[in-house]
């Protein structure tokens, strides 16, 4: 009988076998994908035009002004009339709207890098530590640290009406107290009682330097905040504040609450940006928080805490990378998503201060001409929107195919 | 399961509560004085005190330190904020400055143009995307599953107020079949009853007006309806292939059911949860109000109406319009957890 070689029958040596990284992996699926070639090529041509526009190619928006030329179709090749092609034509001020909507690019992206930054950055972080208290024990020095920021919070309000900042720290130290006896051999309720006792006494003997009634609402605050304290709160208290406080920022629609955030400080295109970003963080904390709620079950996470590493590190070095897949997938999509609301914003007139290109403001200032017959003016910037949007998306579609071989449908 | 509804409704309080503080917050931080808003620039000192006197804007905005010190717990708590609470439960948002009428009165006629406008969208939206969903589900990876995707993805990245403006573009200004904006043609008038002109016109047997309100709405909620309807057809046909791959499906193709019967009698059913979930969440956010569907068909709803009143520094409608639009936006999810909880007698909530 014949020899027969591992080559002839194609077993795969697992010892030898090319070493293949996680991330090499999903970047194959992803260039295997026709959807996420399409969104990259589409992506690259913005990007590279816009920073090259900025770049190489001079525009001063603010001289940029030919009443002669003012709403001019398209038009390819150079006439008698009109000495310089213009593909997109022009708007009411005579402005190459292809020019335009080239250097419009750079402020789209600086929007959507700059949101997603601010969402990404605040929202991830805010995600982790909620997620990972929630599901961690929390260590003996975290719980005196969230107790006495606990006990200082509430008990300011007491040293506001007081006039006393003594008071507050004072509370800050009950908070301590409260760890240390954590485990009161008289049992829950009278622990609650003797803090809430203690709280009364805190807050109406120094109340009484002031006034009887100053005492009295003082004195009935700091019972309050005895018996919160006396809970023994732990991370999953933390968790609910922040993700409470999330909650509020999603139950405005978004679009609303960017606009209002604008009204506020005032048109603009960085604050714009701000606006956006702001609005966007609770997405990224429910993301990351869900996604470390899973992570943190795992056994290496165990593992790391079995060997006595601190809850930072195994945020940072364990959990981290492994929430990180959601969070690029969820950044491409609001990379997309920002240009949008960058454009709704400009369109309101709340966005770049004119003369400025940016799409959503070419739009917005040409779109009365429109009945006039004027098509180019809005067809083409709101094209290179449609565009940019889709590209990303397309992007991020693809990233969730090749990130999470799960999730594949 | 009552226990998880009243824990989700207990949950409502603070949010609510915090969206007020930051609505009260957002009037208060605005540049500019109220009360020289409300009298315009060329008021006397006197008049802007006594208007401050009479708003109560010359008081604390959360507690009176100072009353309480003087022993005076009412003027403790008879603070700007508290006040304004106070307003709130008995309905009074304020008058509109410019106009001077009460800003709840104006809600009451605004909010059912856009009851009206969501309503048709989310009908839209629903009709089309769930067959479409289903039908690209059932031939996956097919030319027609390709196609849909790759247009739901359009249309989740199109700005919808560009998309509307393409539909003026097209439909009136070189068909000419349909108006550009508006709610009803001027000369044509419908007995209000319920305020939705469709609904008004139909029961008072006002074919024509039932007509030119129709050509008026069909634009701007074909517009307004593109994203919900590619979410919808997204979110049917993902639901419908994790569904495919459970085992009691496997169980039904192997007894020899026909594919048809698996698909909608088996499947369906339990796809259809987070189809729901979606459609409630897409519903509340078009009831908000889409300030820029609205702005660009001339829509008189409250997305509309509520972005005026910020360009004018109108602030009381600005604060009652964008409270009354989070406000449907915690009920509306608060619904849609709720009916997850009941629709999924899986789901255990501690």
């Amino acid at each position: 009988m014949a020899e027969i070689t591992p080559d002839e029958i194609g077993v795969v040596d697992f010892a030898v076998r090319e070493h293949r990284s996680l991330w090499l992996d999903a970047w194959r699926r992803l260039v295997s994908s026709n959807t996420a070639r399409l969104g990259m090529v589409v992506v690259m041509i913005f990007v590279f035009s816009a920073t090259y526009a900025h770049f190489f190619w001079v525009y001063d928006a603010k001289t940029d002004l030919d009443y002669s030329l003012k709403l001019k179709p398209p038009n390819l090749f150079p006439t008698e009339e009109i000495a310089e092609p213009h593909y997109f034509g022009t708007d009411k001020l005579g402005r190459d709207i292809f020019r335009r909507t080239v250097h419009g690019g750079w402020n789209s992206l600086r929007v959507g890098i700059v949101a997603v930054s601010i969402s990404m950055f605040i929202g991830v972080v805010l995600g982790i530590l909620a997620g990972f208290y929630e599901s961690m024990r929390i260590t003996y020095m975290e719980k005196i640290v969230l107790m006495v920021l606990i006990a200082l919070a509430l008990g300011s309000l007491s040293a506001w009406i007081a006039r006393q900042p003594i008071q507050a720290l004072l509370f800050g130290a009950l908070g301590a107290v409260s760890v240390i006896f954590e485990n009161f051999q008289k049992g829950k309720p009278i622990r609650t009682v003797i803090f809430a006792l203690v709280g009364i006494l805190l807050g109406a003997i120094s109340g009484m330097l002031v006034s009887p009634m100053v005492a009295l609402v003082c004195g009935a605050w700091g019972a309050l905040v005895g018996v919160v304290i006396s809970l023994s709160l732990g991370g999953k208290f933390f968790s609910n504040i922040v993700m409470r406080f999330m909650d509020i920022i999603l139950s405005f629609p978004a679009y609303l609450l960017a606009i209002a955030i604008v009204a506020f400080l005032g048109p603009g295109l960085e604050k714009g940006m701000i606006a956006i970003g702001v609005v966007g963080i609770p997405v990224y904390a429910r993301l990351a928080r869900s996604a470390v709620l899973s992570v943190s079950q795992k056994e290496y996470v165990l593992a790391a805490q079995s060997v006595g590493e601190s809850h930072s590190r195994i945020m940072v070095r364990h959990v981290f990378p492994n929430i990180l897949s959601p969070i690029i997938i969820q950044a491409t999509m609001g990379l997309a998503a920002a240009i949008l609301s960058a454009a709704a914003l400009g369109f309101l007139g709340l966005g770049a201060i004119p003369p400025e290109p940016e799409w959503g403001s070419m739009l917005g200032d040409s779109y009365k001409y429109l009945s006039s017959g004027a098509w180019w003016a809005v067809v083409f910037p709101g094209l290179a929107i449609v565009f940019s949007v889709l590209g990303f998306n397309l992007l991020g579609d693809g990233l969730r195919d090749a990130l999470d071989p799960k999730m594949r449908v | 399961m009552s226990r998880y509804i009243i824990r989700r409704l207990i949950s409502v309080i603070p949010t609510l509560l915090g969206v007020t503080f930051v609505i009260f917050m957002f009037q208060r931080l605005i540049p500019g004085d109220p009360a020289v808003a409300m009298l315009g620039e060329h008021a006397t000192e006197e008049n802007v005190q006594r208007i401050r006197e009479q708003f109560g804007l010359n008081r604390p905005l959360f507690l009176d330190r100072d009353a309480l010190a003087n022993g005076d717990l009412r003027g403790f708590f008879d603070t700007q904020y508290l006040r304004y609470l106070g307003r709130l439960v008995r309905l009074d948002l304020g008058n509109s400055i410019h106009r001077r009428i009460p800003v709840a009165e104006t809600l009451a006629i605004r909010f059912p143009a856009t009851i009206e406008l969501a309503l048709l969208s989310m009908t839209i939206a629903i009709l089309v995307g769930i067959p479409v969903g289903i039908a690209s589900a059932s031939r996956r990876n097919t030319l027609l599953d390709g196609t849909t995707m790759i247009g739901s993805l359009v249309g989740v990245s199109m700005p919808i107020f560009w998309l509307g403006l393409m539909e003026i573009m097209l439909f009136s200004v070189f068909l000419q079949w349909l108006p550009s904006g508006g709610r009803l043609s001027t000369g044509i008038e419908v007995e209000a009853i319920t305020n939705l002109v469709l609904f008004d016109s139909l029961i008072t047997g006002n074919i024509p007006a039932f007509i030119d309100a129709f050509k008026h709405i069909i634009l701007p909620a074909l517009a307004l309806a593109t994203i919900p309807t590619a979410i919808i057809a997204r979110m049917t046909r993902s639901s419908i292939l994790d569904v495919l791959q459970e085992d009691y499906i496997r169980t039904a193709n192997a007894k020899g059911l026909a594919e048809r019967v698996v698909l909608f009698r088996h499947a369906l059913k339990n796809a259809f949860l987070p189809v729901i979930t979606i459609i409630g969440i897409q519903t509340g956010t078009l009831l908000a109000g889409a300030v820029l569907t609205e702005t660009i068909f001339s829509w008189p709803g409250i997305g509309k109406w509520v972005y005026d009143s910020i360009l004018a520094r109108d602030y009381p409608i600005v604060q009652g319009g964008t409270l009354l639009i989070a406000i449907i936006f915690v009920v509306v999810n608060l619904l849609v957890d709720i009916s997850y909880a009941v629709l999924d007698p899986r789901i255990r909530y501690d």
